[in-house]
């Protein structure tokens, strides 16, 4: 016990020190955290419930646009800012964009947790495939028509408000942005390990393993797997409003609802790591992020036949992710006991 | 102590991926200037991605031999960085980021397109880095006050403008009908506002006026309306995509319109891929080769567009053409200020008043082009041989426009 929580302030200390660290690196540290985050909260559908879902780049998508509409909307006219192009007509005091922030960054989180729920009680009904296709039918359907609302600037895009001028250069902004995605990361995690230790991991688990007996047991699944969406989307809502601040500008189908990258890397990096555990998905967010910009610095233009040849090596020997393999490696490790007598009997049986 | 050890080691593995890519003072290395770009390599812009880092590097290569650029008395060599930004705006924006702060770049190029210029210079504003762009042409880069953005082309809204005056002037003056289909994306939307206005000042009317998906393959549905209410005018505008799905399927289904006016017609390389179909298709550009302008490290167009053909293998498209012209600004910018201080170089970009191969570069307080008209050609055919003509404004008109556009059945 004391092992982990070692293991847990020495990560805490490396993210604390990390921006004085690596101070060059800030944004792409932040964007790991962020992508942490995306992946931890895939897996509370793909890995736990076994619900491959395609969708949660719709709330990404959907708490970068409330997060920065709220950041202007409540102190200046929201379509001239979309239509003027905003920064040079309305100038946020610092007060007005750190409140404007905060509370964007709330609703940014509840909007989306309430959207998910009203969708999930529509479609959570849906199993196997219908779901994975229905989930991706409506990331898509949101990135349209995101490009299609004038007030949020339509296929224009939007800026997000800048940095108030008066408080700090670029490398405070950068360091606000880590630490703020730093602590999104840190609660996520402490949140979703918290919540597998309970009863609603078990059925979530349940759910996974054989959806019909957990029914028959009498657990009211709808009302879970509702639930397990709520979470994600409350965590995915908030780290896009984070990334739409840090990114600056919205773009409907590039920046917000992203499908073609971050709404398959989210998959991707919970597979990479090992999905279904808790630490998984945080290893494999953080491979994927470091092999990602390396390739991206050193295969220029070939990128992503690289990152596709990665995952093809994954795929064929480590098919259950790296903590998948790590477990099987050094099952000791993780808490199971191995009987050397048993497994030798079984063996023998076979 | 097991999972100390473990933790230690992703640390150390995480430590040294980053160590890889360790930030280097690059903006000035010995006698080499280095310039920072993100270029669309690939993605739906690559073609024009491709055309951007031709631009560039035809540039670099010829300011080089001629004895590069002289600072303070020595004499210092361009070199660019590239990164991919696989057309993504998000990922344009994390690269300005990656090469202001990791590789230390003092001075920026533009990548390709307005959405991605859009996204960059919020970054390069922030950090106060001068960016010359060269294919970023949205109204809206130019009307946030920016003050480290400088745009040799001329705005998106004044692509069009030019076709509807034209329109009108042919039908005796008189408002015309006009049809449009824009793409969903910043640079064509600005096309669109451009177009808007000239038909509100001229009183013509508006009658489809359609948003076409992004990475645009069909467009049958406004076809299928043009084909039905006969317009005056289609404009349409999507990019190189754009263009080519749209002469694609009008000859498909033998669309009839007097005038058919279309944006990146030569990046697309409409005359040679579609040929006879494509004729008479009325397009606007930045540049074309039989412009009269000229400067001492290309000389004038013609001779541009045979050096850059004996190169690349391709006649240059105007994305590669104003691309290089961004280099020479950039050269006459380093100069003046004698200097290598990034915002003595700003204030050197912003004086800028000079005659290039491309056309005249003067910026305006909002750093955008404002020395520099557009120009229309139509894509002309002689035998099966068909290439783009110049027919506006008249000074460089080679060839008298033809209107209206001869029947598909009589064609």
């Amino acid at each position: 016990m004391n092992q982990k929580i070692i293991l847990y302030l020495c990560l805490l200390a490396f993210g604390i020190a990390a921006p004085f660290l690596f101070p060059a690196f800030k944004l792409q540290i932040s964007i790991m955290w962020i992508l942490v985050v995306l992946s931890l909260t895939w897996d509370v559908q793909g890995g736990q419930m076994g619900y491959n879902t395609f969708g949660n780049i719709m709330f990404f998508g959907l708490g970068m646009y409330i997060c920065s509409s709220f950041q202007i909307g409540l102190f200046f006219p929201l379509a001239e800012w979309t239509a003027s192009g905003g920064e040079k007509t309305f100038v946020h005091t610092p007060t007005q964009f750190f409140q404007g922030f905060f509370i964007g960054l709330i609703l940014a989180a509840i909007i989306p947790a309430i959207v998910a729920a009203i969708i999930g009680y529509g479609i959570l009904g849906l199993r196997g495939h219908y779901f994975a296709i229905c989930t991706l039918g409506l990331g898509i359907a949101a990135g349209e028509f995101a490009g299609g609302i004038e007030l949020v600037g339509a296929g224009q895009g939007m800026t997000s408000p800048p940095w108030p001028k008066g408080i700090g250069d670029t490398e405070l902004r950068s360091e606000f942005f880590y630490y703020i995605c730093f602590l999104l990361m840190v609660f996520t995690f402490l949140f979703l390990r918290w919540a597998y230790s309970t009863r609603f991991g078990l059925v979530l688990n349940a759910i996974r393993d054989n959806e019909d007996k957990a029914e028959a047991m009498g657990i009211n699944t709808m009302r879970y797997k509702i639930t397990g969406w709520v979470v994600s989307a409350f965590f995915v809502g908030m780290a896009g409003g984070l990334m739409g601040n840090m990114i600056g500008y919205i773009e409907p189908v590039e920046t917000a609802f992203a499908g073609r990258t971050f709404g398959v890397f989210m998959v991707l990096m919970a597979i990479l790591g090992g999905k279904g555990t808790l630490w998984g998905p945080v290893i494999g967010a953080i491979a994927f992020h470091i092999f990602k910009e390396g390739f991206w610095t050193f295969f220029l233009g070939w990128q992503y036949v690289a990152l596709g040849a990665l995952i093809v090596v994954v795929v064929i020997f480590f098919p259950e992710g790296i903590m998948g393999w790590l477990r099987e490696k050094y099952p000791e490790r993780f808490g199971e006991i191995i009987d050397e007598e048993d497994r030798k009997a079984q063996v023998e049986l076979k | 102590m097991d999972l100390i050890k473990k933790t230690l080691s992703i640390l150390s593995v995480f430590i040294f991926s980053i160590a890889l890519a360790l930030p280097s003072n690059a903006k000035v290395e010995g006698d080499t200037i280095i310039l920072g770009a993100a270029v669309s390599l690939t993605g739906k812009y690559s073609t024009n991605g491709e055309h951007t880092k031709n631009g560039y590097n035809m540039a670099v290569d010829r300011i080089n031999d001629m004895g590069g650029v002289t600072v303070g008395g020595k004499s210092y060599k361009f070199d660019i960085i590239y990164y991919d930004d696989e057309s993504d705006s998000s990922r344009a924006a994390q690269l300005a980021e990656r090469l202001i702060k990791q590789d230390g770049v003092h001075y920026m190029l533009g990548p390709y397109s307005s959405g991605l210029t859009k996204a960059m210079a919020p970054v390069t504003e922030e950090n106060k880095i001068p960016m010359v762009e060269a294919n970023g042409a949205s109204r809206s880069l130019f009307t946030k006050g920016y003050k480290y953005l400088f745009a040799v082309l001329s705005a998106a809204n004044q692509y069009l403008e030019v076709a509807i005056d034209l329109a009108v002037e042919k039908n005796g003056g008189n408002p015309v009908n006009i049809a449009m289909a824009f793409e969903q994306d910043a640079f064509s939307q600005d096309v669109r506002i451009g177009v808007v206005e000239a038909a509100e000042r001229t009183g013509s009317t508006i009658t489809i006026d359609d948003k076409l998906p992004k990475e645009l393959n069909d467009m049958a549905a406004t076809l299928a309306k043009v084909k039905a209410t006969k317009p005056d005018v289609l404009v349409v505008s999507g990019h190189s995509k754009g263009a080519l799905t749209a002469i694609r399927q009008i000859s498909e289904m033998q669309v009839d319109v007097p005038m058919l006016a279309m944006t990146h017609c030569d990046a697309s390389k409409l005359a040679k891929q579609h040929g006879k179909n494509s004729e008479y298709a009325l397009c606007a550009a930045q540049w074309h080769k039989t412009l009269s302008y000229s400067d001492e490290f290309f000389g004038d167009g013609a001779q541009y567009d045979k050096e850059f053909t004996e190169i690349y293998g391709y006649a240059p498209p105007y994305q590669a053409a104003e691309s290089s012209a961004a280099l020479l600004v950039y050269k006459a910018a380093f100069e003046k200020a004698d200097s290598l201080d990034k915002d003595k170089i700003r204030d050197a970009l912003a004086q800028t008043d000079m005659q290039t191969f491309y056309g005249n570069i003067k910026f305006s307080d909002t750093g955008q082009n404002i020395a520099k008209p557009m120009v229309l050609f139509q894509v002309r055919c002689e035998g099966d041989v068909c290439a783009n003509r110049v027919v506006a404004p008249t000074k460089w008109a080679s060839h008298e426009l033809v209107h209206p556009i001869p029947s598909w059945s009589s064609r």
